[in-house]
């Protein structure tokens, strides 16, 4: 026995025995622990990178991180962090970090798009930020000032820029780079659920007998989720199964008892295929009880196009004899005129038969909303029939060197796991099935699978959606920092839902605008066609993070607008940027994340921040003081026209603030941050959580920031960011949605919402562990209600269509879609031969501006590589090592060729990580969106690779 | 309480990037403030060459990993108190790690790891810190209190399955260039902190009750 294990055993037994099972140490033992770090504060805190929502211990010294260790207490993590989480240490502390506003200026300090950038007071910043917004109102109303916000807010944060943008200025151009990374799951929950986030819980893992990762290098991307499957494999490895469905070899796979490479876009004939086996060939395994009680069938159009750009748009103009149009090339108008119609191939028309189009013929794309309707389960069965084993074995094997019978026997043995009796089966995915042209309809169709078997909302059963970043769920999603969303799954266009947010915000009825259209991808185009002249950059990076990249970095240069991009270091956007803000980051600000389980996770302000900078919240709340009622209150022009012929508009709600007793010149900071209600939140330095904590919000700190005035900022004199969550947190309570109160979360390691009665919620839906599923079936004593209430009254028709307009209520159901298999927009062909998948890596989060600032993240992956089969980089006279072009249709990066790293393509396909500015590979990545989710697709376009 | 630090980071920070900006403290109004354009796009970020056009300059800081044989001695100092250590040798044809091969443990378990040469793998490694819930099939319910943050820690007598997976925390560094300086200062409480875990023990509880 070596000394170190010696040392353990003698030191930690009696430590770990006592602390076993809930008990704590005794005290003396604390204490004396302590003095060895006595000028050590430790706090807690949650993680600042992905979905997963790890806690972490953070320790502070003389008002500077000097440490992270596990937290044995939270339960997402138990102790342990993955490399990032540990590392969250550094962040803050690269040398680069923005320090001041920076302005780009004209010899003569005047603002000057061409100039170079010049530090600046945040007077100035905020002189610039409220006359560019006057101007961009005047030129085009709300629909002119465009905000990218984030999955990476805070609560707070969110929720002050929904209040200022939606209530203020009316403006619903607001839309998070969440977009990118969960719509199509959203609208998956909504269309299915009626309401939004996972039924399940990660205490599933531990529970379920097998684990499906479709599409996800969970691995990589959810580590600690990962390491819970694998210590949950490694516990029972002849019971517990992994199959990791992915289109190309990873980490994941490592692990797994199957590996499924698939060609991409066809796991929806995989989902379908699993489905046609449960309902043709083991009826049996359907639990029609609970599909009786609990769900009903539906089908939606099919001819929906890709979420692109379409003819008549302004950037699209005039449209020249040799194809291309307006700002588009020849070469980007071959794929973006399959958004107006497209040939159905040989691929999909199988699929597409049940719908009546066959190989060939030609399909007119419609736009179809959200548009779907109740159908017969004979009708759904009709729709599965194509989905035999050798059809989809046939356009879904995605390595041509595997034999099509290995590749069979593979799929069968999938489904086989699923149906089999008593397995428990969780389904996970992230980025694979959301970044994806048909992104919703493949999410509805793992829910199909997991109904139909009754393996949903139960101990150890369900699919089960995970989240990209911190605070997708917790603020972009809660919060519904998007362009059509209100808080709770509330929508701006329900006339009901505006009205109750405009009583609780205290603003008039009326002020909130209706139309909720300008979603991220539009942002960015209306940037490009000129409609937009403000945009503001909240905690995210749109310019490198954003596929079609290089003309949305040509619009923010190159048109007549303003471009103001706040961020802890100078990235990408920052740099295309017209005025750059400092921001406080993470632990420099009290804040509040929730993560992919329903959990909400609180922390306090570990330290004074870098620089002059502050945090979001403030940045917010600083412009809401330069903005009166009559500047953003009075009747507003808006596009397009309502359904008499009416050009659409705002009404002026003046006189009715003037009859709530505001004044016209009442200003926003008044109305929507410091009101009565705010003020009743008090500062209060002697109890827990506020004791022995910066607030440099509420209270200032010792910088003596020259703020927004041009004096000191001494702080908002009220506990701001306790305000902010309690009223955010009034939504949701009693709706489905409820929250904790503030000081709770200090408390504790985070609670799954709903949080009823101080307990949490385990599992959704169903009636043992969720009180508002009780509830409803406290009469019935139904197993589950689905009480979700968004679209849930459906009319009546087939495949093809609606045949009785009549609408009928599905309450506490859900659904069951008919989805076919569809080509996504561009495939390889002979001039782009190969797929191109992108996304990231363990050691770097999103665009890396945070992580490549960490020395030993930073050296563990210092480029983004292209990787490729070894007989690809043969083929095309590549040597590994060496350098490599990766082009498009829509531009090129250079790359170094990989071929026996962590990631191992099939011949066919390459994988190229997003982290590296210097390899920007949204240049080459098509903004193809799935049309009901707006999410853009950056998992498939067509590539060639030649030497560099 | 008036918070714990007068010590203002930002400070050390600003003059880092922004020589001869300490005037802004006394900001005057729009357009007289006298303000000069002095700093480029091209010389903020990591990335500084043009990002308009990819030219043939424009490509990624090329990975320089250890070549040193594992067993050599070499090692690299923990950037902190107990944080992860980083791997300083070849990794060549030791990963994947798979359910079957993880050749990582087969040279740094406790029981080896000295006369190999290589890091031990820590006693935290070894304890089970995830309570097991009870679920029979029919009703789940916790076996600890979350409300009172409570934890479960086990001793094992073999590696935490949830640490099976070393590649999630410990990586290889390529040379010792970096793009940005970081400016983090590590603190090492125990005095071979930098060589070696000192979490066990009641080290493990510290610092958890934040409530106080």
């Amino acid at each position: 026995m070596s000394l170190s294990r010696r040392e353990f055993l003698k030191s930690s037994a009696a430590a770990s025995a006592a602390v076993a099972m809930g008990m704590t140490v005794p005290a003396e033992s604390q204490a004396a622990a302590t003095e060895a770090e006595s000028n050590w504060r430790w706090d807690k805190a949650a993680c600042r990178f992905c979905g997963t929502g790890c806690g972490i211990m953070m320790a502070t010294k003389n008002g500077k991180i000097v440490a992270v260790k596990g937290d044995p207490a939270a339960p997402v993590n138990r102790g342990l962090n993955c490399i990032k989480g540990y590392f969250n240490a550094k962040i803050m502390y690269g040398a680069d970090r923005l320090t001041q506003p920076l302005l780009r200026v004209g010899a003569d300090g005047k603002f000057d798009k061409h100039g170079k950038f010049a530090p600046v007071s945040w007077k100035r910043a905020f002189d610039e930020m409220e006359s560019n917004i006057k101007k961009a109102l005047k030129h085009g109303g709300p629909e002119s000032v465009g905000v990218f916000a984030s999955g990476q807010y805070t609560v707070m944060e969110g929720y002050a820029a929904q209040k200022m943008m939606k209530g203020g200025f009316r403006s619903n151009a607001f839309d998070p780079n969440a977009r990118h990374c969960m719509a199509s799951a959203v609208v998956g929950f909504y269309q299915t659920f009626g309401i939004d986030e996972p039924s399940g819980c990660y205490d599933d893992i531990e529970l379920t007998d097998t684990i499906v990762s479709w599409g996800s290098n969970m691995a990589e991307m959810h580590p600690i989720l990962w390491s819970r499957v694998t210590d949950r494999k490694l516990s029972d490895p002849e019971r517990v199964k992994v199959i990791s469905i992915q289109t190309y070899r990873h980490r994941t796979s490592d692990l797994a008892d199957i590996e499924i490479i698939f060609s991409p876009n066809t796991d929806l004939a995989m989902w379908n295929y699993i489905a046609r086996e449960i309902v043709y060939n083991n009826p049996d395994s359907i639990d029609w009880d609970f599909v009786k009680k609990h769900i009903v069938f539906a089908a939606s159009p099919v001819n929906i196009g890709y979420g692109m750009r379409k003819e008549g748009e302004k950037s699209l103009t005039p449209v020249n004899p040799d194809g291309s149009a307006g700002k588009y090339s020849a070469l980007e108008m071959q794929t973006i005129n399959k958004e107006m119609k497209k040939v159905v191939s040989a691929k999909e028309a199988p699929a597409l038969k049940p719908y009546g189009y066959k190989e060939g013929d030609v399909m007119v794309n419609k736009d179809a909303g959200l548009k779907h309707w109740e159908i017969s389960f004979d009708e759904y069965k009709k729709f599965l029939d194509p989905y035999t084993l050798d059809y989809v074995a046939e356009i879904s094997k995605g390595n041509p060197d595997e034999d099509i019978n290995e590749f069979k026997k593979k799929l069968q043995t999938l489904a086989d796991l699923y149906i089999e009796k008593g397995r428990k089966v969780v389904s996970f995915w992230t980025m694979g099935m959301n970044q994806h042209t048909r992104g919703t309809w493949v999410n509805t169709l793992s829910y199909n699978v997991h109904f139909l078997l009754n393996k949903q909302a139960k101990p150890g059963s369900g699919a089960f959606s995970l989240t990209g970043q911190p605070s997708a769920c917790g603020t972009a999603r809660e919060v519904g920092t998007f362009c059509h969303r209100l808080p709770a799954d509330m929508m701006v266009a329900n006339p009901a839902h505006r009205k109750i947010v405009e009583n609780r915000w205290k603003i008039p009825e009326a002020t909130l605008n209706p139309i909720g259209n300008q979603h991220i991808m539009k942002i960015h185009r209306d940037i490009e066609d000129g409609v937009i002249k403000f945009a503001w950059v909240n905690v995210c990076n749109p310019y490198q993070d954003s596929a079609s990249a290089e003309h949305w970095i040509k619009a923010a240069r190159e048109m007549d607008n303003f471009i103001v991009t706040s961020d802890g270091y100078p990235g990408i956007s920052a740099k295309v940027s017209d005025l750059i803000l400092p921001s406080a980051m993470i632990y420099e600000k009290w804040g509040a994340y929730g993560n992919a389980e329903r959990r909400t996770q609180h922390w306090r302000q570990q330290v004074i921040p870098v620089g002059d900078s502050m945090s979001d919240t403030w940045q917010w709340v600083e412009l809401s003081k330069r903005f009166t009622v009559k500047d953003v209150w009075g009747a507003q022009p808006l596009r397009g026209k309502d359904k008499n012929g009416k050009p659409n508009s705002l009404p002026s709600v003046i006189e009715q603030a003037k009859a709530m007793g505001y004044t016209e010149d009442t200003t926003m900071y008044e109305i929507l941050f410091a009101n009565k209600e705010a003020k009743s939140y008090k500062i209060d330095l002697t109890t827990f959580p506020q004791k022995g904590y910066d607030n440099t919000d509420g209270s200032g700190d010792s910088r003596n920031v020259v703020g927004s005035d041009g004096k000191v900022f001494k702080g908002y004199g009220f506990m701001i960011q306790e305000y902010l969550f309690e009223e955010y947190a009034s939504f949701g309570r009693g709706h489905g949605h409820d929250l904790a109160d503030f000081t709770t979360y200090h408390r504790v390691r985070g609670l799954k919402w709903p949080v009823v009665d101080g307990k949490e919620t385990q599992w959704r839906f169903n009636s043992q562990y969720d009180p508002y599923a009780a509830k409803e079936t406290k009469e019935n004593g139904y197993s589950h209600a689905f009480y979700g209430t968004l679209a849930k009254a459906l009319p009546y028709g087939d495949l093809m269509g609606i045949k009785n307009a009549e609408k009928t209520g599905l309450k506490n159901k859900a659904k069951i879609f008919a989805r076919p298999y569809m080509d996504p927009p561009e495939m390889p062909d002979a001039a782009f031969p190969l797929w191109l998948c992108t996304g990231r890596v363990l050691e770097h989060w999103h665009s890396g501006t945070m992580t490549m600032r960490v020395p030993e993240l930073y050296r563990a992956v210092p480029e983004a590589l292209c990787y490729m089969h070894p007989q690809d980089a043969k083929d095309k006279d590549l040597i590994q090592g060496g350098l490599c072009w990766v082009e498009s249709r829509r531009g090129r990066v250079k790359a170094r060729v990989e071929t026996r790293g962590r990631n191992r393509p099939s011949r066919g396909l390459v994988f190229v990580p997003w982290f590296d500015e210097k390899v920007f590979i949204n240049k080459v990545c098509l903004d193809a969106t799935c049309p009901q989710s707006k999410q853009a697709d950056f998992k498939k376009c067509a590539v060639k690779i030649y030497k560099a | 309480m008036k918070t714990i630090s007068k010590i203002t980071i930002g400070l050390v920070a600003t003059a880092l990037l922004f020589i001869g900006c300490g005037d802004v403290k006394n900001a005057t109004p729009l357009n007289e403030e006298k303000v000069k354009p002095t700093i480029s796009e091209e010389s903020l970020g990591l990335r500084k060459t043009d990002i308009y056009v990819e030219q043939n300059e424009t490509y990624g800081h090329k990975a320089a990993y250890s070549t040193t044989y594992a067993g050599s001695g070499n090692k690299i100092k923990r950037a902190f108190q107990d944080a992860p250590p980083m791997i300083p040798h070849d990794t060549e044809g030791m990963l994947p790690i798979t359910i079957d091969n993880n050749q990582c443990i087969s040279c740094h378990m406790p029981e080896v790891a000295e006369s190999m040469g290589a890091t031990p793998v820590p006693s935290s490694h070894f304890l089970d810190m995830r309570p097991k819930h009870n679920y029979d099939g029919e009703l789940f319910t916790k076996a600890v209190d979350n409300m009172k943050n409570e934890v479960s820690i086990k001793k094992g007598d073999k590696l935490s399955g949830a640490r099976f997976n070393c590649s999630q925390c410990h990586a290889p560094q390529s040379g010792d260039d970096v793009s940005v300086k970081n400016t983090f200062e590590a603190d090492f409480t125990s005095k071979d902190g930098a060589s070696r875990s000192s979490w066990n023990g009641t080290k493990l509880m510290e610092g958890l009750d934040t409530t106080k």
